[in-house]
């Protein structure tokens, strides 16, 4: 008989999607929305998650008095002392996870400003591979860095809930953190969506020079919405650091971005329900994956291989069925549409 | 009349190609102006140069906004349109998901709910979006196109389209309206109500147009002046009647 724990698969499936669904939210806000081809979501991403893991741990170690030139936490000594020192301090430990998700925040946001400078003079595809290129510098340059743990990361990271004892109740709380987190970047993107900002980002998506024509700031808007955007993929990038208590370069290639365009392609552009479903489907193919092919003992099967086959198939049905994705882009919504519901309901005067 | 816009010996080449070789011309408040000339005189090479997507290589241009008549060469299109100058399309540029509606409110500036966190907060910009969606529909309703408000731009007629971009500029502040071929693809009908509303516009509310068009027998009835364009230079000017009996405009289009 197999053993299939069921709470344990729904938290550790609610935690990803809570991660992606942050990445998928903020990448309809820019590529749907206004528009931005942004093939570089991994960038801010690893931006994050690498502020994060670099704080938590060097801080953890130096606030306990240890030396990090003699012991850097990428040492084995240093993971060793880490998992001894690391989860003993519940103020520390939620102060970091503060002090992380404003910093990768800021930091994520700020190099997606400065982006945007050499991008948006260029045509999309341009801005999209200039993107890509970016998030691969990123990675090369983590491989390589030393203080950062070169091509093996960083490990054992102080989670902000580890000094919590019992295992279901940690990532349960955990789970409340991400869902919190999502919560707030969905409020924050749809009250952006359905504004008369909205409305200009979808504008300048459908034609920036009538736009331009109408006196619209195209660079600085766009340069803000990556802004946004970028920022909240850096508190996605803390949640996946905290989440796995590792990071390294290989987690950040451009794939991840594929995944979230996938996320965002399926559940509709344009359309931030759409967005959930969206990560919802491709975490939860992964996770059944990941959870289900080992107890089938079929070796041949790689859930990292079948993952692409059922995702692929998944865009191909989806989009023939319907074009616009499971739930398609619908009118922003404001005040001014009561006023024209009342105007013609009143009828003719 | 005083002088709205004044085109200075303005020169655009391209390569060897003199699009525009010295051009001047003024457009008063309150006027009708026609340009025409043919296919490829430098027209729209004109209007691009006015409104700030081509600096030109040679001249100036003013306009006069509220007391200053200042040059607006060399400014970006957003800060042309800034000081008052709309424009339209040969090929009308709506936005296209966009519902009529929308298409109408997105062109305002100075809208509250434009800023980032402003947006977040309904309130700050609501009781500002009611009223724009207001006069929206007031001018959708003096237009007879108050049944399309909801519509997708994809769903209008040609006509529609057109009247659309047009009305949109009344949304905004902008005095002096380019107008680029409004009758291009409209019945001939249609291409008269159009150019009613045009004189409308300017009767009524003192706008100003400068309209590009190659229907000469519909333009001729409407406007007070006409400028010639031929190989990018000037080749006439003068009120409609004077123009069209001109030889040299009658050989430039017929091309004897």
């Amino acid at each position: 008989m197999i053993g299939f724990d069921v709470v344990g698969f729904m938290i550790s499936w609610l935690t990803l999607f809570g991660i992606y669904a942050i990445l998928s939210l903020t990448l309809n806000l820019e590529s749907g929305t206004a528009g931005i081809t942004n093939f570089g979501k991994v960038l801010f991403y690893g931006i994050g998650a690498y502020a994060s893991a670099t704080l938590t741990t060097y801080m953890v170690l130096m606030l306990n008095g240890v030396d990090v030139g003699e012991t850097p936490p990428y040492d084995i000594r240093g993971i060793i002392l880490l998992g001894e020192l690391g989860n003993r301090n519940p103020l520390l430990n939620i102060s970091l996870l503060t002090l992380s998700l404003i910093m990768a925040f800021a930091l994520a946001g700020l190099v997606g400003y400065l982006l945007t400078y050499p991008i948006l003079r260029v045509g999309p595809a341009f801005v999209g591979f200039t993107l890509l290129s970016a998030g691969e510098l990123l990675r090369i340059f983590l491989q390589h860095y030393e203080p950062v743990g070169a091509s093996k990361g960083l490990m054992a990271i102080p989670t902000p809930f580890g000094w919590i004892v019992e295992g279901r109740v940690r990532e349960l709380a955990y789970l409340g953190l991400v869902m919190g987190l999502v919560a707030l970047t969905y409020v924050v993107v749809h009250r952006l969506v359905n504004s008369p900002l909205g409305r200009t980002l979808r504008a300048i998506r459908d034609d920036e020079i009538a736009a331009l024509c109408l006196g619209k700031h195209v660079p600085r808007t766009k340069a803000t919405i990556l802004f946004i955007g970028s920022g909240f993929a850096g508190v996605a990038g803390v949640l996946l650091a905290y989440y796995l208590t590792s990071v390294n370069p290989n987690m950040f290639v451009p794939l991840v971005t594929f995944n979230v365009w996938a996320m965002i392609i399926l559940g509709g552009i344009g359309n931030l329900r759409g967005s959930l479903l969206g990560a919802a489907i491709i975490t939860f193919v992964d996770r059944a994956l990941t959870f289900v092919t080992p107890q089938l003992g079929v070796a041949v099967i790689s859930p990292d291989y079948l993952r692409w086959v059922v995702v692929g198939l998944l865009i191909v049905v989806v989009l023939l069925v319907n074009p616009k994705g499971l739930l398609p882009e619908r009118p922003i919504k404001t005040p001014a549409l009561d006023e024209i519901a009342k105007e013609l309901r009143d009828g003719p005067k | 009349m005083s002088v709205l816009l004044e085109v200075r010996d303005v020169a655009k080449y391209f390569g060897g190609v003199r699009a525009l070789d010295g051009v001047s011309l003024t457009v008063p408040e309150g006027g009708l102006i026609g340009l025409i000339g043919p296919n490829g005189s430098g027209k729209t090479t004109l209007f691009n140069v006015i409104t700030g997507f081509y600096v030109p290589d040679r001249g100036s241009i003013l306009f006069r906004e509220s007391k200053d008549f200042a040059r607006i060469d060399g400014l970006n299109p957003n800060e042309v349109f800034r000081k008052g100058i709309v424009r339209t399309f040969q090929i009308p540029r709506l936005f296209s998901s966009l519902t009529v509606l929308e298409n109408l409110l997105v062109a305002p500036i100075g809208q509250r709910g434009e800023r980032p966190l402003r947006a977040l907060f309904k309130g700050s910009w609501s009781e500002q979006e009611r009223e724009l969606a207001r006069r929206a529909v007031e001018l959708l309703k003096r237009f007879d196109m108050l049944q399309y408000v909801n519509s997708k731009v994809s769903e209008l007629s040609a006509a529609h389209i057109k009247m659309l971009e047009t009305i949109r500029g009344l949304m905004t502040p902008a005095k002096l309206y380019l107008l680029d071929e409004p009758t291009a693809g409209v019945d001939y009908a249609m291409a008269r109500e159009l150019f009613d509303y045009v004189k409308r516009l300017r009767d009524e509310h003192g706008l100003t147009f400068l309209v590009i068009e190659h229907r000469l027998e519909i333009l001729m009835d409407y406007v007070d002046y006409v400028y010639v364009l031929h190989n990018g230079k000037l080749l006439a000017e003068g009120k409609p009647q004077e123009v069209t009996a001109e030889p040299k405009v009658i050989e430039a289009y017929i091309g004897v």
